[in-house]
């Protein structure tokens, strides 16, 4: 008997139900890969979505990645979350020494049999790599390679005639210069960030004792307390009490700070490879005022410019993952061509992944030729050496935050430089026997 | 009626009682919150004791302790004294003190960090564009602990004068009224009828202000972060410095127990003033 139209019009709802439900249902046989990302702008978030989760997702049918963005406490967070056993299955660390202790824990997987599979360690430049090797195993891949830069009002050097400085005589010359006119040298603040003080003491540590003096120290071959970084950290008082960082130095955000620059109140700035990511400092606009380059040597450890090495974050999966290939299957699809342009495009200064066979070159045309000039010359430093190390990817923790906050004990006048030095020695030494130091990348030649 | 207490004690035990015991119990061992903890005896307690930032931390507490039993108590009883006596406008001027209170405290950190101190953004900036040299106190080692305990003081007073109000009406009108017929003047009235009145609840309010300043926490990592130079370090946020940037529960956990100590003293001299004041 055929249906009434009374039956075809009940049915007409339920069909349409099904023809809801089937897409539904073919989503969730897809298996879930959860990652918890730290802090991202409006901006970083959209990029996130569209070039990471959107594009992952279709870009196959197993597995479907589920992003949720937690925000600065991300690394506490996930501890908890790794010790209770209800991690996401990606893990991500801000940088090798967050990830030491999770990594020593054996909280995540080791990822040599995924390396084989995708060719991971062809790929990647061994200097980064190798901050994640514990034991002799691959415990995550570094999501980004950072550095410290001179950032430059370009238009205030050319009015007053200042040249670029190559050494620490002519850096000094121009800040003394500037000064002598009313103008801040650096434009400098750590009100709404601590980390500014590691930073600073990332380039004069590194660009004073040199590179190498910071290694055998890193590697507990040369203690804290030797004259280099003596030297060093002298010179960083002076610089304090000189005003080169301007009077307000406790007082102003980083953004703040950094706006000097571009407004011509300030000539210079250290910033890192992120700050490329704030649009506020107008650097991607062709006609901007500002210009960015290596920092200088500061000593006389070695001549010419020097970047320092950094990894930003880095990706593991979770011991108790349950799906530890979707994880892998999701590394993979960072490392192609497309995701790389588009992140770099769209969040400039976060996603440089240091992969050998993704150049720089390929983010030539992106519209940002100040980004795409450093990230070239970076990726050329960290391939080739000789680099510098950053305190926040090389440095355990507990020393770490001494020498973030006992710095501005040295700059006021509260504790001497060898006193400083002394109590990190002790904290380093007592790091360095309970295995808390990050792995040093292979030395260049 | 065990029953009825059950559930009570159930959430107690649960959220009180059982970290109480596992922070007792992290500060005698050496964890960096991710591994496997390993026994480390006293070191931790012994390690505190040899950190000089741990003994400039209690003794900002210590000033902080005192600036809260006397600063805002003072302004508390003053205001709600007046407020008793002047009842005219008692409801806005109520509103209006006791606005600060219910401003989320990250909110009013940034006020006043970014909007009053701030020396290129805030109304320090503005003043010292009008002629005056003033630097910013969260800048200075020396008074940036005294610059967050004016932020916190603004908001905590009006909650106090709030209490203490409440506290006076409960004073016998014919008290205060004698009290004025015999001729006294405002000062006199408080000294010897309105603080006699309400001293079980100035009593409760002062050792709760001891419990509290030794657990301050959320106004100084707003605005200071415990800087500049651990200036404004208390005990804790030396003890979240331990336990979330270096990695060491153990220290933490050692430090969190000197800051209960100080509760527990606060804790054990009240009940003793209940006991005596029920015998």
């Amino acid at each position: 008997m055929p249906p009434s139209r009374r039956q075809l019009f009940a049915v007409v709802p339920f069909a349409a139900l099904g023809a809801q439900l089937r897409p539904a249902v073919a989503q969730s046989a897809r298996k879930p890969v959860t990652f918890w990302f730290a802090q991202a702008n409006s901006d970083g978030q959209a990029a996130l979505r569209r070039n990471l989760v959107e594009a992952f997702n279709a870009s196959q049918d197993k597995y479907e990645l589920q992003l949720e963005v937690k925000g600065a406490a991300v690394n506490n967070l996930l501890k908890i979350a790794l010790v209770a056993g209800n991690g996401p299955d990606i893990v991500q660390t801000s940088g090798p020494s967050y990830l030491t202790a999770i990594a020593n824990a054996g909280q995540v997987l080791a990822l040599d049999a995924f390396a084989e599979t995708y060719k991971w360690k062809d790929r990647f430049l061994p200097a980064l790599l190798n901050t994640s090797v514990f034991g002799g195993k691959l415990f995550a891949l570094p999501r980004d390679y950072e550095s410290l830069h001179l950032f430059y009002n370009k238009d205030l050097f050319r009015q007053h005639g200042w040249k670029f400085p190559t050494n620490r005589v002519e850096l000094e010359q121009v800040a003394d210069a500037a000064l002598a006119k009313g103008i801040i040298p650096f434009g400098a603040g750590n009100a709404d960030w601590k980390g500014v003080n590691e930073w600073v003491m990332t380039v004069f540590f590194n660009n004073v004792a040199g590179p190498d003096a910071v290694r055998k120290a890193l590697s507990g071959e040369l203690p804290w307390t030797s004259p280099p970084f003596v030297e060093a950290v002298e010179l960083s008082k002076t610089w304090y009490n000189k005003g080169f960082f301007g009077k307000n130095y406790f007082s102003l955000t980083i953004e703040q700070a950094f706006l000097q620059v571009v407004n011509g109140k300030a000539a210079m700035a250290v910033g890192g490879t992120w700050t490329f990511g704030t649009k506020s400092y107008g650097m991607s606009d062709p006609n901007t005022v500002m210009d960015v380059a290596a920092f200088p040597s500061l000593g006389s450890a070695f001549s010419g410019p020097l970047f320092q090495l950094a990894c930003g974050a880095t990706l593991s999966i979770a011991k108790t993952s349950q799906n530890p290939e979707g994880a892998a299957a999701v590394f993979d699809f960072m490392l192609t061509r497309k995701f790389y342009e588009n992140m770099n495009r769209d969040w400039p200064g976060k996603w440089a992944l240091p992969v050998k066979d993704l150049s720089p070159d390929m983010l030539k045309g992106i519209g940002y030729p100040l980004f795409e000039k450093t990230v070239a010359q970076m990726h050329q430093a960290f391939a080739k050496g000789p680099y510098g190390f950053t305190i926040w990817t090389f440095w355990p923790n507990a020393t770490n935050s001494y020498l973030i906050d006992g710095i501005e004990q040295v700059w006021l006048n509260r504790m001497t430089s060898e006193a400083y030095l002394g109590r990190i020695q002790t904290l380093f030494a007592q790091e360095l026997k309970e295995g808390k130091v990050p792995p040093l990348p292979p030395r260049t030649t | 009626m065990w029953p009825f207490a059950l559930p009570a004690v159930l959430i107690n035990v649960a959220i009180i009682l059982v970290p109480a015991v596992l922070t007792l119990a992290a500060a005698f061992v050496a964890w960096d919150g991710v591994g496997v903890p390993a026994w480390a005896g006293l070191s931790n307690f012994q390690r505190m004791g040899d950190d000089p930032v741990f003994w400039s931390a209690l003794s900002n507490n210590v000033v902080w302790t005192l600036i809260f039993l006397s600063v805002p108590i003072a302004m508390g009883i003053i205001m709600a004294a007046a407020l008793l006596v002047a009842p005219r406008g008692r409801l806005i001027v109520q509103s209006i003190i006791f606005l600060p209170r219910i401003l989320a405290v990250a909110v009013i950190g940034r006020i006043f960090q970014g909007m009053i101190f701030s020396p290129a953004t805030g109304v320090l900036a503005w003043l010292n564009g009008h002629g005056l040299s003033l630097s910013d106190p969260l800048a200075d080692p020396d008074r940036s602990l005294y610059a967050v305990a004016a932020v916190d003081i603004w908001h905590w007073w009006g909650f106090l004068a709030i209490v203490f109000l409440a506290a006076m009406r409960q004073v016998g009108i014919e008290q205060i009224e004698a009290a004025r017929l015999d001729g006294a003047g405002f000062f006199a009235l408080l000294r010897h009828v309105l603080l006699p009145g309400i001293s079980p609840t100035l009593t409760l309010m002062l050792i709760l202000t001891v419990i509290w300043s030794f657990q301050v926490f959320e106004f100084i990592y707003i605005v200071t972060r415990g800087g500049p130079a651990y200036g404004s370090e208390v005990l804790a946020t030396l003890a979240y410095r331990h336990a979330f940037l270096e990695s060491d529960v153990g220290q933490a956990a050692a430090v969190a127990c000197v800051m209960s100590l100080f509760g527990l003293c606060a804790t054990a001299v009240y009940l003793r003033l209940q006991v005596r004041g029920g015998q």
